[in-house]
This record gives C-alpha cells, structure tokens and sequence, in this order.
C-alpha cells in the first residue's frame, strides 16, 4: 500500500517536472511546480520527515511561488513569442538529461546495498527532534541562514525599490493650506490699443 | 515500503528534469529559475531519503536550510529579474548578448 | 557554547554585528554625510583585522560541535582577506563618488559579503560551507546588479546568478550522496568514515565529481568558466575588483577544506579531476586571452588561467603543494587588486578605462602609474624576480617533486604563451602614442594605495621567503 502510494506521487511529481519545462506559459509553468512541490511533500510525508513536508507547502507554495507569479503579471511578458526556437534546443537538452540520469541510475542501482530503514525514537515528533537539534547543536548554521535572509532582504530592496523623489504624489495638507494668493496673481497691464 | 534506490532515482529523475529544463527554457528567465528551484528539490528528496534510512536527523535539518536559503536565492533572483526587465524589456536569454569575446 | 568558544568566534562576531550596525546608520545618513558610512566599514575591518591577528592560533582548534575550525591555515587566510577587502574599498570610493553611486548598500553588502568569506574559511560541516558560500554569492549577486540603469551590469548579475544557482545545486548534490554514503556531514567524521570503507567506492566518486564540478564553477575553471568573462566586463569596476580578489582566496579555503581535510582519501580519483581542470583552465584562458580588446576581459581569461595555477599545488595532495598553492592564491589576488585598482585609478566620470588601446602612451601621461602597471604586469606574467614568478616557481617545483614533470612542462609552456598578453601592454605603454590625452584625475589616498600595492608587490618578489614562510607555517612545515 505504502509503495502503491510511493508510485502515485511520484507518477504526478515526475509528470508536473515534465510540464514544468515544456510549457510555454510562465503562470502555467508556476502551477505546475506548484504541483510538484505538492507530490513531493506527500513522498515526504511517507519518509516521516512531516515538519520539513508542511514548511515546504507552507514557505513554498505559500510565500515562493506567490512571489514568482506576482513578478510574472507584474513584468507583463508576450507569451506568444517567447517560445520560438523551442525545438532548436529540444534534441541537446533531450540527450543532456537522458544522459545523466542513465549514468545515474547506473551508478545508484549497481553500488548501493539494500538498506533498512532505522526507525527513530517514536514517541518524539518530528517537529520536535528537529527543534531540538536546531537550536542547540545547529545553533551556528542557524546564526548564518539568519545573515543570508538578512542579505536578501537588504539586496531586493535596494534592487527593486524606487526612492520617492521620482514618484509624483499629492499631499492633502498642502492642498489644504493653500492661500488665495499662492496660486492667483493679478496683474495690471495697460491696455492695448485697438487696431 | 519502496527501497532507498527508489527515491534515489526519484531525485535523479527530477535533478536531470532540472538540467534538460535549463537547457530547455533559453527563451523564459522565469521558468530557468523555477527550474532552479526544482534542481534543490529533487537535492532535498535526496536528503530526506537518506535521513530516513539512516535515522540520523542530520539531513532533515540540511533541507530545513537549503529551504531557507532557496527562499532568498528566489527573492534576490527575481529582484534582478525585474531590474533586467526594466532596463531591457525582455526575459530572453539569448538577448543577453551586449558581451562577447 | 562556552565563552572560549565564543572568543574564538570574535572577529566573524564584530564583523556582524559592525554590519548590521552600520546598515542602520547609513538608512538614517543624509546624503552628504555617506563619507561615515564608508569610514566605519573600514575601521570595521580594520578592528577585525586586529583581532585575527591578536587571536592568530597555534594549532587547529574546534568549536560549536566540530562545526567551526580555527587554525593558522584560515587565520592567515583571513587577515589577507580583511587587508585585500580594505583595499578593495579604498580604490573603490571615488570611483564610486564619480559615478553619484555611492551607496551604503556596497559597502555593508561588501562586509556582509567579508563575513561570508569568513565563515567559508573556517568552516568544518558541509552545511557551515554551503551557508557561507551561499551568504558570498547572494551579497555579490546583489553587489553586480546594485548598478540598476547600466543594461551589461544587470545582464551580468543574471548570467552569474543563474550559472552561480546551477554550481550550488551541483554542490549540494554531491554533499547530499556523501551525507548518504557516509552518514555524516562533519569533516573529521567524514574523513574517518572513509579511510575505514572502501566497499561503495563507486557511489562515493560520483558524489565527489559532482561535488568538484560545483567547486569548478565557482572557482572559474575551464570548463565551467563561460560566466567569468561576462562577469567581470559587464559589472562595475570597483565590483570586478571585489570578485576577483578576496572570494578566490575563500574558494581556496573551501577547496582545501572539502577536498583536503574531508575527503582526503580519495585524493587519487579526485587528482585526476583537477589534473584535467588544470590544464583546461591554462590552455583556454591564455589562448583566448591574447585575443581580447578589453582589459576587464582580458583580465578575466588571466584569472581563469591563474585558477588552472593555483589547482596544481593542490593535486600535488601534499602539504608542500598546499603552501605553494596558498602562496600562488595570495600572490594572485595581491596582483589582480593592483590590477583592478589601476583601472579604477585612470577611469573618470563617463570614461572607464577598459580598452587595452587607453593604456597606449600611459608613459608619457604619467610615468610613476606606468612604472607601477609596469610592475603587475610583470609579475602576473611570471618574469623573475617577481612575486608572481615565485609563485609559478613554486608550484611548478612541487609538482616536479611529486614526479609529475609532464604536467610541470605543460604549465610552462602555457606560462609562456601567456607572457604575450601581458607583453602587449607593456609595450603599448612605453613604446605607443597616447590616445587619450586628457589628464588622470586622482586622489591623494588613491594614488598612495595603487603605488603601496604596488610596491608590496615588488617588495614581496624581491623578499619571497617571507610570504613563503607564512604559507608553509600554515601547514606547520617551518
């Protein structure tokens, strides 16, 4: 049951890869990964790794992907002809991945033993035993993934954000506190001669 | 329960996806980044696969955090997307072509 | 985590929190006080720079639970690090000014950036390499494209943050079948558990290759190069500067640490690995450098070139080629920083000084900065009694006395080929006409900086037992 299981999310997971990198629309491409991440943390699930399967539907599919589709409606991209030439490169990338998974799956079928899953300690949950290392032997690494999103919360902004002086805005107090004699001048001009 | 070979060929499956689809996606920076992304999952499903059958937590808490750094790898390549976009109005990869030599 | 461990931990500790510090000053700066910004990064690095040295170790030490290595190897590593950075900001300040682009953003993300080197040097899990690789790469992804209106500098920063995204995936690949294989991610552990097993020798190499086609990359070597010419023309100078000189000596570190100190054992399938890179790495970037018209590019082709040098003293796998290594690594970025620093140092505001043919006449402008590309461009060639010949020297008598003379003639040969490129420099300062004629505009600070790289350089050919001693300490020869 557990492999017929196995077998189900995996069909789905390798078939949403598939469509991932053949179709021609990004928002199409985006639900598709959208997919797989869903397969895969199903397959998680069946490895008994249940926090890490919620935090990627959670943090990925939750937060990642929203900002992929996001930056696609927002750059407003021709669809139609951003795939031409397709199949100029269909037959290297074809070979490229046969190649590798064939050298792969040799390599994974012939030389690894046949292992039996150590079972850990039951009556601890997941979530628990990974907090329990994470914020004690993994203190350091924990320190430095800290930096990193500190980084990339520095660079995107610094990246993408326009400082205000370029934007036009109207402030109502000023609007509000005009005076009459900010925005009307009279003038006296002699008058013209008519001719 | 399927064998450790079984999701070892799981990942290697999705790892050479990831690869073809590198290849693949020359014309859509977009779908080259998702394709990134699932380069680390087909990694992860590896990690997971081999702290299952070890029973060793070690490689949950490396998915924990290439999740996270995945998280800010997308954030800053998708920043750089837009710059790119607003000053050359396409995602093309065969645009990126003003270096040559 | 005890107060021990902790001071061990006390520059990678000041540099953060300087960092963060100086990221929220500078968000509260008016724009004609920036200067300050500038000035407290480079008391920063200065005072971490104290530090390392006042710490300096005198044997490998481990902390946080085998995750945190201080040894002299590193130590010294960094102290070169926090000197090559500060030069690197110096240089890089009026270019900046020049251009109105004289952001905080360079700088903290360049100490941000420091700190990952940091870490990647002392490093001893291969989830502490991954997150301080990951933590330099984001901060010069970010630093390439900081330049939001120049079409080539965002155009870099996508080549290298897709290809740099590919290298960690494959890296990370290769450490997740070495975690499979040998159950741990520690270094020492790992290096144990393969000196005992021998038994799935096949599924280890195919961790390893991924896990060398990852470091190849990052490192720049044939044939995972094609994004470090791009790079290097299409980014702002003052960051080409950076790339090119503080992350090589990191990289060395992380490949000593992963290859050397990890895996060991294997050093027999993985000499072939390089062997190969190697050669590559010298062939294709002298052959393709001779042909470039832009400096910044041709450059690039010499650092792929120095990369295919600097890996034979590691497939040496003996401390004797490691010293040597290290040496060429340091001398290689003590060389590039001058390099860079002079391109920096004859651009202005609207003209960048990056075509060879704006060196033509640089005699007859200014003969004291001739004098000094004068000096680089020897020692990058490799011409006795250069720093940068020693550096040759010495690599090339390690692998002579590990028995591999074929290999030691081929790297001669390509030396040779290479002296052209240089040569034409050379000769189009002193014996060509000025094309451009307008006057350099320099600053005080700059010209005493490029004419201090520049004579330590000199220095240091004519003295090379020092630098040379350092190196060897580090591996505890001398």
């Amino acid at each position: 049951m557990i492999k017929f299981t196995f077998y189900f999310f995996s069909i789905i997971l390798i078939f949403a890869a598939m469509r991932l990198i053949t179709v021609r629309n990004p928002v199409h491409a985006a639900l598709f990964l959208v997919l797989s991440f869903f397969s895969s943390a199903s397959i998680w699930l069946l490895l008994h790794a249940e926090f890490l399967a919620i935090a990627l539907i959670l943090v990925y599919v939750g937060a990642v992907m929203v900002l992929f589709l996001f930056v696609v409606m927002m750059l407003d991209i021709n669809v139609t002809m951003i795939r031409d030439g397709f199949a100029r490169y269909m037959p290297v990338a074809t070979l490229v991945g046969v190649v590798i998974l064939v050298e792969m799956g040799l390599v994974i079928f012939s030389h690894l033993p046949e292992v039996q899953p150590v079972v850990m300690a039951a009556d601890v949950s997941n979530t628990k035993m990974l907090g329990q290392v994470l914020y004690t032997i993994y203190v350091y690494p924990f320190e430095i993934a800290a930096v990193i999103l500190l980084v990339a919360m520095v660079a995107a902004i610094a990246l993408t954000h326009i400082p205000r002086t370029r934007m036009k805005y109207q402030t109502p107090s000023h609007q509000v506190n005009v005076r009459r004699q900010d925005r009307v001048r009279l003038v006296k001009m002699p008058t013209e001669p008519k001719d | 329960m399927p064998t450790l070979n079984e999701f070892l060929m799981l990942g290697a499956i999705l790892f050479c996806l990831s690869i073809a689809g590198i290849f693949l996606n020359r014309k859509n920076l977009i779908i080259l980044l998702m394709c990134i992304e699932l380069m680390l999952l087909a990694v992860n499903m590896n990690f997971i696969a081999f702290s299952y059958f070890s029973g060793d937590i070690a490689g949950q808490v490396f998915v924990f955090f290439i999740l996270t750094v995945a998280a800010a790898e997308a954030a800053i390549g998708l920043a750089i997307l837009v710059v790119l976009f607003r000053n050359r109005a396409t995602i093309n990869v065969d645009d990126l072509d003003s270096m040559k030599g | 985590m005890t107060l021990i461990e902790l001071n061990m931990l006390m520059p990678e500790i000041i540099l953060l929190s300087m960092a963060s510090l100086i990221l929220i000053i500078d968000a509260f700066l008016p724009d004609d006080l920036r200067d300050l910004t500038y000035q407290l990064s480079q008391g920063t690095l200065i005072g971490v720079g104290l530090v390392i040295f006042s710490t300096y170790p005198q044997q490998t030490e481990l902390a946080l639970h085998g995750m945190f290595v201080t040894d002299p190897m590193g130590a010294t590593l960094k102290l070169f690090i926090v000197g090559i950075v500060f030069f690197t900001f110096l240089y890089s300040r009026s270019y900046l000014k020049e251009r109105n682009f004289f952001k905080g953003e360079y700088f903290t993300l360049g100490l941000f950036a420091t700190l990952g080197m940091l870490i990647m040097v002392s490093a001893h899990n291969m989830l502490v390499i991954y997150l301080g690789l990951e933590l330099l790469s984001l901060s010069l992804y970010a630093m390439v494209a900081m330049h939001r209106d120049s079409q080539s500098a965002t155009e870099a920063a996508m080549k290298y943050f897709v290809l740099g995204a590919i290298a960690s995936g494959i890296l990370l690949y290769g450490m997740s079948m070495l975690y499979g294989m040998t159950g741990t991610l520690d270094l020492n552990e790992l290096s144990q558990s393969l000196s005992t097993l021998d038994e799935y020798h096949t599924a280890l190499v195919f961790g390893l290759v991924f896990i060398v086609v990852g470091l190849a990359f990052k490192l720049g070597a044939v044939p995972f190069h094609m994004w470090v010419p791009d790079v290097y023309q299409g980014s702002p100078t003052s960051v080409t500067l950076f790339i090119s000189s503080a992350p090589k000596l990191a990289a060395f570190a992380m490949v000593m640490r992963l290859l050397v100190d990890g895996m060991g054992h294997l050093h027999s399938d993985w000499q072939d690995m390089l062997i190969l890179l190697s050669i590559l790495s010298m062939a294709i970037g002298n052959i393709v450098a001779i042909s470039q018209t832009n400096i910044k590019r041709m450059l690039a082709y010499s650092t792929i070139s120095h990369v295919g040098f600097l890996l034979l003293g590691i497939l040496t796998a003996d401390k004797a080629g490691y010293a040597a290594s290290m040496f060429y690594v340091v001398s290689y970025a003590l060389m590039t920083l001058g390099g860079f620093g002079m391109i920096l140092l004859l651009s202005r505001a609207g003209f960048e000084a990056e075509n060879i043919s704006d060196y033509k006449g640089l005699n007859e402008r200014n003969s004291w900065f001739a004098f000094i590309m004068l000096i680089l461009m020897l020692s990058m060639m490799g011409v006795p009694p250069m720093l940068g010949f020693w550096a040759k020297f010495s690599v090339v008598m390690q692998l002579i006395n590990s028995g591999m003379l074929w290999l030691a003639i081929v790297a001669v040969l390509f030396a040779v080929i290479g002296a052209f490129y240089y040569l034409r420099i050379i000769w189009m300062m002193y014996f060509e006409k000025p094309e451009e004629t307008a006057p350099i505009e320099d600053t005080m600070d700059m010209r005493v900086a490029v004419s201090a790289n520049g004579l330590l350089v000199l220095g240091l050919g004519l003295m090379p037992h020092t630098l040379m001693t350092i190196c060897l300490s580090a591996f505890s020869l001398v």
